[in-house]
Order: structure tokens, then sequence, then C-alpha cells
């Protein structure tokens, strides 16, 4: 835990770091496992893809709050092995949880190209791995980078979920200041997510013109 | 001796038997043109040609070479599949051109991809490209395109679109160029300049197999006139046999039902 600093300013940005650390680390590693779990619920082995669906069902069918409750106590609970670090539990459960949404809006992207695209280089004696590499994955990216710039704002805003399982991110910092009857830290709090998703905003943007030059 | 040859050629989906035995071969240097009711099986059989489709039964020769036998029982391998088709060519329907790549692009990539396997690949790269660029060059040169080769698909009309597919077919140099009802997906004022090109291509003893609801066109430009009917082939012959003396009841009508209109 940080230590509680008296200004509000000093306290926001350090609780802003818990949010940015968990944003940076979810999306770093549920963007590759969203693809492995893709693999898993599209898979031909069908057990495999059952199981994998009833459980992206389930994490896309619960909140988020519940799943960070889950992560921290069930291990535990159930197995005796406390959970030692919170914001490891924060991590896992967020990670998790965007892998199985990613998962989906990789699928949709995916079945979205239409079949002839991949016809089309099956007649010119293009490979399975090339069709997919120089044809199919640059279609992909650009259909999927509008939803994905919407779950990642989404994600910095889910961020401050985390305090529900006492990780001292920027709201819970700002309501000690209104324990004591300041009101205008929390409305701050507003301005640091609003700064870092006009960034964000501003850099899909940037990478959707960037794949303006062709349609599909 | 025939380029192709096709041996008792069956193509069943579940229980549906859409190709109920075909048997044709075609000469080198000749066009045949496929004609016959939506559902036919005409498409079925490109695609089976193309190995989009395996083959339920029959055989399929190319210069005597057998390149699918369904007898055979070890199957084909992705990599025997893949140069085997390469003795077809394939202009499809919706064109689908690469929408990511300019039009010299979507002509040379195939070609520079399978460069990789050549030995000399890494030693003579530069070349190798350059070779196939101008490969690509002179060919959208004869399809019309040598202005628009470094154009996007979306920015071309569909008429430019289907004859960048035809340059981009054409690059493998394919022994047989099949076509999959070429204009149809064009607006009618589009469809002369795609017939041309075909044409130019039959001029120049490309062998092709075509299908097309064009019959004037089929008329002109084909050798051989193939009509199918329910997953067989109920007509067979040159233009003038097929299209003024057909002998089958059911050609009559076909051809009836298009020339009244
Ligand atoms: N992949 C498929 N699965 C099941 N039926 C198919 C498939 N492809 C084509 N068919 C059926 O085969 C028949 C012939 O289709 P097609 O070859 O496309 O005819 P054509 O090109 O002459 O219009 C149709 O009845 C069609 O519904
Ligand atoms: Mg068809």
């Amino acid at each position: 835990m940080s230590s509680i600093s008296s200004n509000p300013i000093e306290s926001l940005s350090t609780g802003f770091i818990y949010n940015l650390e968990l944003f940076a680390l979810t999306l770093l590693l549920a963007l590759p496992l969203g693809l492995i779990i893709m693999f898993f619920t599209t898979s031909k082995f069908k057990p495999l893809a059952w199981v994998s669906k009833v459980f992206v069902w389930i994490i896309r069918g619960t909140p988020l709050m519940l799943q960070l409750f889950v992560v921290l106590y069930a291990p535990g609970l159930l197995f005796e092995i406390p959970m030692s670090n919170r914001f490891t539990a924060a991590v896992i459960a967020f990670v998790i949880n965007y892998a199985c949404y990613f998962s989906e809006i990789y699928r949709g992207g995916i079945e979205s190209i239409p079949k002839g695209q991949y016809e089309a280089g099956q007649v010119l004696g293009m490979t399975r791995s090339q069709i997919f590499f120089k044809i199919i994955l640059l279609q992909v990216i650009k259909r999927i980078i509008p939803p994905m710039g919407n779950e990642v704002i989404t994600l910095v805003k889910d961020t401050s979920l985390s305090r529900i399982i006492g990780i001292a991110e920027i709201i819970m910092c700002a309501e000690r200041f209104t324990k004591q009857g300041l009101i205008w830290p929390l409305f701050s709090t507003g301005l640091y997510f609003l700064l870092f998703n006009g960034i964000l905003t501003i850099l899909f943007g940037f990478i959707e013109k960037k794949m303006d030059y062709f349609r599909a | 001796m025939a380029i192709l040859e096709v041996k008792n050629l069956r193509k069943n989906f579940g229980s549906l038997e859409v190709l109920k035995g075909i048997d044709f071969s075609l000469e080198k240097g000749e066009v045949l043109a496929m004609i016959g009711a939506s559902g036919s099986g005409k498409t079925t059989l490109l695609r089976c040609l193309n190995f989009l489709e395996r083959p339920t039964e029959g055989q399929i020769f190319v210069k005597d070479n057998v390149i699918f036998d369904s007898s055979d029982a070890r199957s084909l391998g992705e990599a025997e599949i893949r140069k085997n088709r390469l003795h077809f060519g394939m202009v499809f329907q919706a064109f689908n051109l690469f929408p990511q790549y300019t039009v010299l692009k979507n002509c040379t990539l195939a070609k520079e991809l399978l460069a990789q396997e050549r030995p000399d690949y890494k030693s003579r790269k530069k070349e190798i490209f350059e070779e196939i660029r101008e490969q690509g060059l002179e060919i959208l040169d004869k399809v019309g395109l040598r202005d628009r080769i470094d154009y996007y698909p979306h920015q071309l009309s569909g008429g430019q679109q289907q004859r960048v597919a035809i340059a981009r077919a054409l690059m493998l140099q394919p022994d047989i160029l099949c076509f999959d009802e070429p204009t149809s997906a064009l607006d009618p004022e589009l469809t002369g300049e795609v017939l041309k090109v075909i044409k130019g291509l039959a001029d120049h003893h490309t062998t092709m197999v075509i299908v097309t609801h064009e019959m004037q066109f089929a008329r002109d430009v084909s050798d051989k006139v193939l009509f199918l009917d329910q997953g067989v082939i109920a007509e067979y012959g040159t233009p003038s046999q097929v299209f003024e003396n057909p002998t089958e009841e059911r050609t009559k009508q076909f051809l009836e039902r298009y020339f009244e209109n």
C-alpha cells in the first residue's frame, strides 16, 4: 500500500499509478490470451470448444466485481493457498475477464472475412499460413480496431473496480478526502480518466486513419 | 493430346448429388463454354478442378498426368494439392481481390511467395522480384490497366477489378484458366470490357473453361460448348451444333428462355 499523502493531487496521482499499472498489465496479457481462447472456442476438437465456450459465457455473463472476489478468496478458501497479493489477484481477474471479451472480438473479426479471400489465396497456390499472414490478418485487424478501442476505453474505467478488493486506486484515494469534507478531489478523478481516455481515443483514431487506405 | 481430361466426376454434398458423372476433355488452346441453369452444378465443377471441393468420385488428368484420382487410397497432402492446383487458374464471380494490396501487388504476391521455394531465392531475391514486377506490368498492360498499377481495388470499377483478377490468375501461367460467371456481378455497361479481355485471350489460344450466361459471347468465343443440366452433361459440341441444332429437348428449352430476353 502506498503511504497516504495529505496532498490531494499527490494522493490521486499515486492512486492513478495503480489504475495505469492494472490497465497496462491487463492489456499486455489479455491480448495474447484472448487469441489462445479464440483458438480454443473455434477448435475442431469439440469438447475443447465446448468447455471454452462455456467458460467465456460464464466470464462474460457475471460481474467483474464478483470475479475479483473469487480470484482473491477462492484459492485460500478452497485450496488453502491464500492469494498473497491483492494486486496480483486484481491482475488475474482482469486478464481473464478481458481475454474473454477480446477472444470474442477476434472471432467476430475472423468470421467476418469473406470465404472468397481464402479461396483466392488457395487457387494462387498459397499455403495456409501465407493466406493467414499475408491476406487475412491485416483485414481482421482493420475490422477489430473499432470494437477493440471501445473495449480498451472501458478497461481504463473498469480499473477502478479493483478498489473493491482493497487496491488504493484513484477513486479510493479521493474518497478519503471526501470523508474529510473535500469534494473537488472526487471530481478531479474524472479529469484523470478523461485525459487518459482522450489520449487513447486519439491513438485509436490515428490507427484507424492509418488503415484507411483500403476497404475491407 | 488432351490438355485436360475429366473422367466420371461425381460430387455429393451429403445426400445431395450435384455432379452425377461428368466426362469431357479439352485440347490445348481450346475454349470450353459451360452453360446451364442456376443450380445445375457449374460452379461445383469448376471448384472441383481447382481443388476447392474434393470430388466424391472420378479422375482428373492434365497433360496425361493424374492430378486427382478418387480410387487412389492415399489422400493428397496440402503440398501436393498446392502443386496440382497450379495447373488451373480461377477467376471468381465476385473478383475476390485482396483489398489491402495495390493492383500490381495483387498480381505479383502469389508469384513472390512461390519464389521463396526456389533454391536461388536468397541469392537472387532482388532480381527475382524485379522479374516478377516486370511480368506483372506486362500482363496488366494486356488487360488495359497499366495506368492503374498503384490503385487499390476499392478505387476501381467492377469491370476493372475483374480485369485485375484475370491478370492475377494469368501471372502464374496456368495450363487451364477457369472463369465462373466473370461478368455476372457487373453492371451491364461494364461487361463488355471484361468480355473483350477474355476474347483477346481466346484469340491468343489460352486454354479456358468459361461458365457464362452470356450466350452470344459463349457462341463467339468458344470452340466447344457444354450444357450442364442437373449434374449431367446434357449436350456437348461445337457452338453451332449446340446453339443451332441442339439434339436434346431440354437444351432447346433452355436456349429459348435465354434468347427470348
Ligand atoms: N457447399 C455446398 N454444400 C451443399 N450444397 C451445395 C454446396 N455448394 C453447392 N451446393 C448445391 O449444389 C447445387 C449446384 O450448385 P452450383 O454448383 O453452385 O450450381 P451453378 O453454379 O450451376 O448455379 C445447388 O443445388 C447448390 O445448392
Ligand atoms: Mg454458379
